[in-house]
């Protein structure tokens, strides 16, 4: 299903088009603390709670026995620059209920990334014990450049 | 002019500045003892002082001497009510039997048959069951086929649920009526028992111990002095509201299922349910706690005997929730209904939220729509479970249930298919569970004259609290509406400061918490001058009987 608006095809333009639907679902990570079988979506604001379940249902085959849903308010900032007070989009959720036998773990993707962000910490703290140690040694011949020494 | 004001105080100042004695006291000779005895040694954290402060309140409320002036207590502190998690009878969402435990810190055993205290009776519920089941039968055929039901449906209710439940309230009806008659002669205790059609339940307390909603981790994250007990866990005020069928009371309590110390059981032990309820689909409201058994204080029968319960609502619940999370629901409208029966029960005996009940009380449990019956028997060992008791109170209530069990097949051609002599047999023998009189005292915590305030002989005074406590207790709306900030004032006022030239009137702006004003903070009704007593009296508000807390 969709509602956009194609461009009408022009001779040639490309001839494959990909038809997106207006509907999707985006899995959160929950709040801390939540029972394993609830799991937290952002959706399109479009899907009702019965889309939301046949969604699920019919493309991923996932057993759901509940949905609630909610639209949280978005956030307002000072737009950056400009001052005045701008809204982001409203959001909806979905809590989707599953089996109480079943549990679900919200995946940790990002656990290499995080070791990266550590080693790139690790080598900068070292270039900068380095450059402290430069200046520690040089400290008595500030005028002289970098490049001069044994 | 100020310095005249002064002069004429000076006198008063004085008083406090003068010197009493012209030499030293005299030491008491006793002041002395053989062993030095310090006093004791309290902890001074804040989290010891809030703790001290909050015990002395329960102690003040142990204090007092009636029951109604002990539920104005408990609503003290909130001008606008408590932001209850609301648990209704027949609204069950799904998995819902683990939080109702936890709530009611109840160890649920379900069993097939009744315990084996009901075997006593089982001989003459025999007796009764053949003598009234012609009986029965005829009113199950006439009340499920023969009546048609003209009725206007509410609004807020499936008109399945409702039709269910109106149909079972007349089978019910009828056979409390068959099965009462039979007893009143074997029976003393039915023949002096009380009937209530569709009584108003109501239960309110405060389970502690549970996880902190987000909202409150950021205001905690606000205050320095609170940055490093952010996960620390909080009380929630819990509201239960139920309307049974058909109650049934007598002037004396039942017998206890098992002795009041195997509540200490860690058999019985409950598994704790912290996760904030509002994301397993509870939701929560303002309103004022209200503890009400089904009838106003004063009345002699006092103690429940026995209650139906409709299952309408199972009908209407989403097919995809499954036919086991049905039963399992319908165990946790039983644990419900019947800790929140018992729990009005025993507040007006005295005990609150706080204080908790010195004796165990029992109560009986039946779910039905006519065909399908399941009988629950309760017995509640303790009420206190808020944010100090939640783990370290040992006690936990006890229930005993059955599954649904079938008392006929089918109705064909004007006929009953497979009537169950035992469902019925059961059914009498929760009629015939006596009460008896205890060899204690029932109401500890109540004055020795004063139980209720229909005793209070101060007659302004009397109709005072009457007045304020119905008032209370029927939650109506509030004459001025509650405080509300406007969403503009949320965007431009509080989230971003634009306009700071403005005077602060509002009360965000002035640091003014109106969910944290007591229920005292208003004026009292004013007395206009031709009703003032003559000649000059300067009382310009009348009295106000809040009970001190």
């Amino acid at each position: 299903m969709s509602t956009r608006w194609y461009p009408i095809y022009q001779r040639g333009n490309p001839q494959l088009r990909v038809f997106l639907p207006n509907f999707w679902m985006k899995m959160v990570r929950p709040h801390p603390k939540q029972l394993p079988n609830i799991v937290h979506f952002q959706c399109s604001m479009e899907m009702t709670k019965y889309d939301i379940k046949n969604y699920l249902e019919k493309i991923y085959n996932i057993p759901v026995v509940d949905v609630r849903t909610k639209i949280t308010l978005g956030r307002f900032r000072k737009d950056y620059g400009q001052g005045y007070i701008v809204k982001d989009d409203d959001v909806k959720y979905a809590y989707i209920v599953l089996p109480k036998d079943m549990t679900f773990k919200f995946p940790e993707i990002f656990d290499s990334k995080k070791n990266d962000e550590e080693e790139n910490m690790k080598s900068l703290d070292e270039a900068k014990k380095n450059f402290s140690d430069y200046l520690e040694k040089n400290k008595d011949r500030t005028d002289v450049p970098s490049w001069f020494s044994i | 002019m100020h310095l005249v004001k002064f002069h004429r105080n000076l006198p008063k100042f004085k008083f406090w500045t003068k010197r009493r004695y012209s030499h030293a006291l005299l030491t008491d000779e006793n002041e002395y003892t053989e062993a030095p005895e310090y006093p004791p040694i309290l902890d001074m954290s804040l989290q010891g002082r809030k703790l001290r402060e909050r015990q002395i309140v329960h102690e003040k409320i142990q204090k007092l001497n009636t029951v109604e002036e002990k539920q104005i207590a408990l609503n003290m502190p909130r001008y606008y009510g408590w932001k209850c998690v609301m648990l209704n009878e027949d609204k069950i969402p799904y998995n819902a039997l683990p939080l109702v435990k936890c709530y009611t810190r109840t160890h649920f055993i379900p069993s097939s048959s009744l315990p084996d205290v009901y075997s006593e009776t089982a001989s003459l519920a025999d007796l009764v069951v053949k003598q009234t089941k012609s009986l029965i039968e005829d009113i199950i055929i006439l009340e499920s086929e023969a009546v048609k039901h003209n009725y206007v449906a509410e609004q807020e209710k499936p008109e399945e649920q409702q039709k269910e439940d109106m149909i079972t309230k007349n089978i019910v009806k009828q056979i409390n009526r068959i099965i009462c008659n039979k007893l009143s002669d074997k029976a003393s205790h039915i023949l002096s028992s009380q009937a209530d059609y569709e009584p108003r339940h109501e239960a309110f307390w405060f389970v502690g111990g549970l996880d902190v909603p987000h909202t409150v981790r950021n205001q905690r994250k606000k205050h320095k002095w609170l940055r490093d007990q952010l996960e620390e866990p909080i009380d929630r005020p819990v509201q239960y509201i139920g309307t049974p069928l058909l109650t049934l009371r007598s002037n004396l309590p039942l017998k206890p299922l098992l002795p009041y110390v195997e509540a200490t059981n860690p058999d019985f032990k409950v598994p704790k349910f912290s996760f904030v309820p509002e994301s397993v689909g509870y939701h929560t409201q303002h309103r004022h706690g209200t503890n009400i058994p089904g009838f106003w204080t004063g009345d002699c029968d006092e103690f429940g005997l026995l209650s139906y319960h409709g299952r309408g609502h199972i009908s209407v619940r989403n097919p995809s929730f499954g036919l086991e999370d049905n039963v399992e629901a319908l165990h946790s409208q039983a644990l419900k209904a019947s800790f929140g029966w018992l729990l009005g029960q025993a507040n007006y005996q005295g005990f609150t939220t706080y204080n908790d009940i010195t004796y165990p009380l029992v109560t009986q449990t039946i779910i039905t729509n006519g065909k399908l019956w399941s009988f629950y028997v309760y017995q509640m060992n303790t009420i206190a479970m808020h944010n100090e008791q939640m783990d370290e109170n040992p006690k936990h209530n006890i229930c005993f249930g059955t599954k649904p069990l079938q008392l006929y097949d089918t109705i064909e051609n004007g006929q009953v298919k497979g009537f169950n002599e035992e469902v019925l047999k059961m059914l009498v023998q929760l009629y015939l569970n006596a009460p008896e009189e205890r060899d204690h005292e029932m109401k500890p915590f109540l004055g020795k004259e004063e139980q209720i305030i229909a005793d209070i002989e101060d007659d302004e005074k009397r109709r005072w609290l009457e007045s304020r406590y119905k008032h209370l207790v029927s939650n109506r709306p509030k004459h001025y509406l509650m405080p509300e900030i406007y969403l503009w004032e949320r965007i431009y006022k509080i989230k971003h400061n634009t306009r700071f030239f403005e005077a602060k009137r509002r009360f965000f702006e002035r640091d003014i918490n109106p969910f944290k004003r007591r229920l005292d903070e208003h004026l009292p009704p004013y007395i206009p001058k031709v009703l003032r007593p003559y000649p000059r009296c300067r009382k310009k508000f009348e009295n106000t009987y809040y009970p001190k807390v």
